[in-house]
């Protein structure tokens, strides 16, 4: 039995529907819209008839926490939370985020949508040298997409910006999602209509249509191979930029004359006074070429000499 | 990227190497202020053949010295009288003027209202340090309440000079405050000083670690810079916040732009208006 499709499209009522109620994961990162996606889908399912029960965590809004909501709908629906591998369908709107999830989704017949956009974590940020490995999820869209057996990755905020309406991306994954459960689309559009600003209602409507219509137009074989040129790029793109930009300090010991300021507002603590009162680098690791101690320095005796990152050149 | 990096600011094409180190004590904020006006000097591409600076006497008239371009190092007090003389007769020539606050508020003091009155196109930078630093720490007009220095055993019980009151009172057509911890700021500061058309007049905070902070016991020089940004807060958080914040009442960032007619071509118009009657 095809979980995804809990019910014909335009059966309204849930007399038909299977004992188990439908679940469907929206993760995402604070602030992108997953509360907006959830209350959408919710908001629908509730319209046609069935008994929703939606979860969230919310308040992460400041762009870094992780935002997750889950929506489980049926004839009847007990607990409000999907269990580790029983979520349907797994939508990300972002895709570390997606991946983290992954283990909630139903392994044999889930469904795995998710923006292929990257919002790194500030607390994935662990080294300040510029062109540093940020420690971002480093699976590629090809390895995911090859594992997971029905999967739709698309670059959302891709589409949204084509069509002039970037804030839309969540709209063209609903779209996207909206291929996976079969309701009408008319009753999508309107219910989405009531989500969004009155403004942006048309602009909304097209992204929705965009969505719809990429997973309608859904190639897998293409696609993969699609990736699989993204990844290639992408993998060249990561070699250059893990070439870390060291910074070389250059201290004329002749013109220091010890006064400290360096070693004081240095902010990696990577400089230090030696025995004869004169500043030295203790760690050039550590330096980020930040510059304040060469701003600082009364003496002139610092200079900072960064090369071009090889990813900017 | 490559232009930036060839274009990126290297004080060693600014400064007279053979000089250095230079003369002024560890932790001195001087050398910083030289660093920012050297390298506002960078950004606005200024050739070291057509920039003049003129500096009196003092720690700051010496920092004149070590720059790399037309410098003149003048009688106490009077690098203000000079510069004009100098702008008058070469206009083609961005003269700068490095003064302190001594030099400046105390025995120039009359030559700044004047410079200011008049309007002529100089940039003048005050380093104000709050103390005669190179005589052996006398009082000077800016030294804050209560401090020590060799002339004040009981602490300074005269009111301090607000130089930049002065300067806007007197007439500068551009007036404004820095601090040498915000080095950035104060470069970008010194470059609309420069760009402006009339007389600049700008103040830094810089400090004296060796003579008023030692006396004073104000620690070194990262302690003294951390203790005036405590006291001064940029005009950008607004008054009230401001008024709150800072005990010392005083502002930094840009305190007055006044676009009024700059003296030399004033000057020429009228002597020409003059010279056809």
């Amino acid at each position: 039995m095809n979980r995804r499709v809990p019910l014909k499209a335009d059966t309204p009522a849930a007399s038909s529907a299977p004992e188990r109620p439908t679940n469907v994961l929206i993760v995402g990162v604070g602030g992108q819209g997953v509360i907006m996606v959830s209350k959408v889908l919710a908001s629908l399912c509730q319209e046609l008839g069935y008994q929703v029960k939606q979860s969230e965590v919310h308040g992460m809004a400041k762009r870094g926490g992780a935002v997750f909501s889950h929506v489980r709908f049926g004839h009847t629906v007990y607990s409000p939370t999907i269990l580790e591998g029983d979520a349907d369908v797994l939508v990300a709107l972002e895709w570390a985020e997606g991946l983290r999830w992954l283990p909630y989704l139903n392994q044999d017949s889930g469904t795995f949508i998710a923006d292929t956009q990257h919002i790194v974590p500030p607390f994935a940020c662990r080294n300040r040298i510029r062109g540093a490995d940020s420690g971002y999820s480093r699976e590629t869209v090809h390895e995911v997409m090859e594992s997971v057996a029905n999967s739709f990755a698309l670059d959302a905020l891709q589409i949204a910006t084509e069509l002039g309406v970037p804030k839309a991306a969540n709209t063209v994954l609903l779209g996207t999602l909206s291929t996976a459960l079969e309701f009408p689309v008319d009753a999508w559009k309107g219910v989405i209509s009531k989500f969004v600003p009155p403004k942006t209602v048309e602009a909304n409507t097209r992204a929705f249509e965009a969505g719809h219509e990429w997973a309608l137009t859904f190639d897998r074989e293409t696609r993969l191979k699609e990736w699989q040129e993204h990844t290639a790029r992408f993998s060249a793109e990561i070699a250059r930029s893990d070439v870390a930009v060291t910074s070389t300090l250059e201290i004329t010991e002749a013109w220091c004359k010890g006064c400290d300021i360096c070693v004081k507002f240095c902010p990696e603590r990577c400089l230090a006074m030696d025995e004869r009162q004169i500043a030295v680098l203790t760690d050039p690791d550590r330096c980020t070429g930040c510059r304040i101690c060469e701003w600082l320095c009364p003496d002139l005796a610092i200079a900072v000499h960064t090369p071009a990152s090889p990813v900017e050149a | 990227m490559s232009d930036v990096a060839q274009n990126q600011f290297n004080i060693r094409e600014y400064i007279r190497e053979n000089l250095f180190p230079h003369f002024m004590c560890p932790g001195c904020g001087h050398g910083i202020a030289l660093r920012a006006l050297l390298n506002a000097v960078h950004d606005l591409g200024i050739d070291k053949n057509q920039l003049a600076i003129v500096s009196g006497i003092g720690c700051s008239g010496r920092v004149g010295a070590y720059i790399d371009a037309n410098t003149f190092h003048t009688t106490h007090g009077r690098p203000l009288a000079f510069a004009t003389g100098l702008k008058l007769a070469r206009p083609d020539l961005e003269v700068i003027v490095i003064t302190g606050d001594g030099d400046c508020l105390a025995i120039g003091g009359n030559h700044l209202i004047h410079a200011c009155r008049r309007n002529l196109n100089l940039t003048c930078l005050m380093l104000n340090n709050e103390v005669y630093g190179m005589t052996g720490g006398q009082v000077s007009p800016t030294t804050s309440a209560d401090r020590f220095t060799t002339t004040t055993q009981y602490g300074n019980h005269e009111p301090i000079f607000d130089a930049c009151k002065l300067a806007e009172g007197a007439g500068a057509g551009f007036v404004g405050r820095e601090m040498t911890l915000q080095t950035p700021a104060l470069r970008d500061l010194i470059k609309e000083a420069i760009a402006h058309d009339g007389f600049s007049f700008i103040e830094v905070l810089s400090d004296c670690t060796e003579i008023f902070g030692r006396k004073n016991d104000m620690g070194e020089s990262a302690e003294m810079v951390l203790a005036q940004k405590a006291d001064f807060r940029s005009v950008s958080y607004g008054t009230e916040i401001g008024e709150t914040f800072k005990p010392r009442g005083m502002k930094t960032g840009v305190l007055l732009r006044d676009d009024r007619p700059e003296y030399a071509m004033a000057y020429k118009r009228h002597n020409e208006k003059k010279l056809k009657q």
